[in-house]
């Protein structure tokens, strides 16, 4: 598969501290592609940076081959690269089909004011939801009556609804049950066979064995490892996050 | 049985139905026309007062300066009477100020950062202080121009055009508020700001809207106020503050509980317009009226916090 995003060299200092010291990714189109690391090794950084929320110093991130520089969210999102970030998702007490528009509402004309098209939202919120999760039917459902999974299902839904090529998802089962967790990885897989590509950001190695096709170790801001996933189990991962070294660099 | 959530929809509603069927057997004159007019006429300014204040806290933003800008916007209105200006030109200055009102509150609280429960005190302060150096302490009263006072005391058939201005009003939030984009970013804005700002949501705009709105609120109310007594004095719409909060708040036990909406704080304003008026008509002594605000203004927030807790305990 072609290399579908790449960041090149990014640097991001805060004050005297550096968060990312050159940070070189190539994500290819239709894989998951993990990021793990320790805390602080500048993971929450490179999101960031990818969602337009921070802009880099030095570097930049290159998609299809095209040179992009993200000054706010918006613009990231217009580029085709949705961030579905773990608490910060959702508004729990508006309903489903809301928060899959959030920002994007459709609106008919009616004698020539642009209201609301509140059926066409849960029409199209429904489609959306039907191909992560066929047990939510309901679009006016207010998020807070959701499972963690099923939020997930939600925000993940709105990066489907702005057409994003690229899915990325930061920690998405940190604060998940077991059951919760093979929701979302489920709801991954499905995002791989629809096309995108996805950016996963996780702690739980297992979920990253789980799911992942190639796996880049950040260490103090720097990609130390890249490599792929088949035949990585969980406790060699954690080993090399831990360590930083690696016998065999295979990717 | 009656479904739980049907309680907390329309609980309120029904005890403010129950409550005005009671004064209307046992209020003396309560159910003349005469009075039940006055009641309307009453709820219109605290009705667009506390609409404003809705928009405001829908983006999660408190107002706590409405009652005296209102004042302000009123005073401002009374000098350009006073000294023979054209009425409209009066009416604009009055809308104007409101609006002004609720635009630098707005700068403060999204450019400055004040938490808007501090730089409103504040805005509510310095309108008051202005308010009375304006007026120099008294009153504005005059003959003034009976196109201006047809604002506030005209009728159209037997209907006082104030109510229709008021009907209007309420037509138009309700229709902004949850048919429209704006309406919707402004909800999301409240709900959770980090939310609606990575989704594309213009949040500053919003919560600057909330503010601008409840600002211009308090000067329309300014204009009916003013040509509905033919006079302005500072402090005039004070009583409004409590008001107009209890209001908003009775109205957040209501149609979609915990959340502030138009629906309800309309309704919210009926039943303390409604039971103020009961009690004075039943002989309660005036004090009994701010023990009431302030166990309407507790209680509801009681109910819609433990709306929030089962909520919060469900996850």
């Amino acid at each position: 598969m072609p290399v579908k995003i790449s960041t090149r060299n990014i640097y991001k200092n805060y004050g005297a501290v550096e968060a990312l010291r050159g940070v070189s990714i190539d994500i290819h189109e239709g894989e998951v592609h993990a990021i793990c690391g320790d805390n602080g090794a500048g993971k929450s950084t490179l999101i960031k940076v990818l969602a337009g929320v921070e802009m880099p110093d030095r570097g930049e991130v290159v998609i299809d081959g095209a040179p992009c520089r993200f000054t706010t969210p918006t613009e990231s999102l217009k580029a085709g690269l949705a961030t579905i970030h773990q608490d910060l998702a959702v508004a729990a007490r508006m309903s489903i089909y809301e928060n899959i528009f959030m920002g994007a509402e459709l609106t008919k004309n009616v004698l020539g004011i642009r209201m609301l098209d509140k059926k066409k939202m849960r029409q199209d919120a429904a489609g959306y939801m039907s191909q992560l999760n066929k047990s939510i039917t309901d679009m006016n459902i207010k998020v807070e009556e959701l499972s963690g999974g099923q939020r997930q299902a939600v925000a993940i839904c709105r990066a489907l609804r702005w057409n994003a090529n690229i899915v990325i998802l930061d920690e998405p089962t940190a604060a998940l049950g077991v059951r919760e967790t093979e929701q979302v990885l489920e709801l991954v897989r499905s995002l791989k066979q629809s096309g995108k590509t996805v950016i996963l950001i996780s702690h739980s190695m297992k979920d990253v064995v789980a799911v992942a096709d190639r796996v880049s170790i950040l260490r103090n801001g720097q990609n130390q490892i890249d490599l792929l996933a088949a035949d990585l189990s969980a406790d060699r991962l954690s080993h090399y996050i831990l360590s930083g070294e690696v016998e065999q660099v295979q990717a | 049985m009656i479904p739980k959530h049907a309680i907390e929809k329309y609980g309120t509603l029904f005890a403010g139905l129950v409550l005005f069927a009671f004064l209307m057997v046992f209020a003396e004159n309560f159910a003349s026309t005469a009075n039940l007019l006055n009641v309307l006429k009453q709820v219109s300014f605290l009705m667009v007062l506390s609409i404003g204040f809705t928009f405001a806290l829908i983006a999660s933003e408190l107002d706590l300066s409405f009652a005296n800008v209102c004042s302000l916007s009123a005073v401002v209105i009374g000098s350009l009477m006073q000294a023979a200006y054209p009425w409209p030109l009066a009416v604009s200055a009055g809308l104007a100020m409101g609006l002004f009102a609720g635009l630098l509150n707005g700068y403060l609280v999204t450019y400055l950062k004040v938490p808007s429960l501090i730089s409103t005190l504040g805005t509510a302060s310095v309108a008051n202080g202005l308010a009375f150096m304006i007026t120099g302490g008294v009153a504005f009263v005059g003959r003034w121009d009976p196109d201006f006072l047809f604002l506030g005391r005209g009728k159209i058939g037997p209907v006082p055009v104030i109510i229709l201005f008021t009907l209007a009003i309420v037509a138009l939030s309700f229709f902004l508020s949850t048919q429209t984009k704006t309406g919707i970013h402004l909800q999301a804005t409240g709900e959770n700001e980090e939310a609606a700002r990575r989704s594309g949501i213009n949040t500053r705009k919003s919560k600057i809207l909330g503010l601008a709105l409840s600002g211009l609120a308090a000067g329309l109310t300014a204009v009916f106020l003013v040509a509905n007594l033919s006079s302005a004095a500072p402090q005039m719409a004070g009583d409004f503050l409590l008001n107009g909060i209890a209001a908003t708040l009775l109205g957040m036990t209501m149609f979609t509980p915990a959340k502030p909406n138009i629906l309800g704080t309309i309704v919210g304003a009926l039943i303390i317009v409604v039971l103020s008026n009961g009690l004075v008509l039943l002989g309660a002594q005036y004090y009994i009226q701010d023990i009431m605000l302030g166990i309407i203004i507790v209680a509801s927030v009681a109910v819609s916090a433990s709306v929030l807790k089962r909520a919060a305990f469900a996850l």
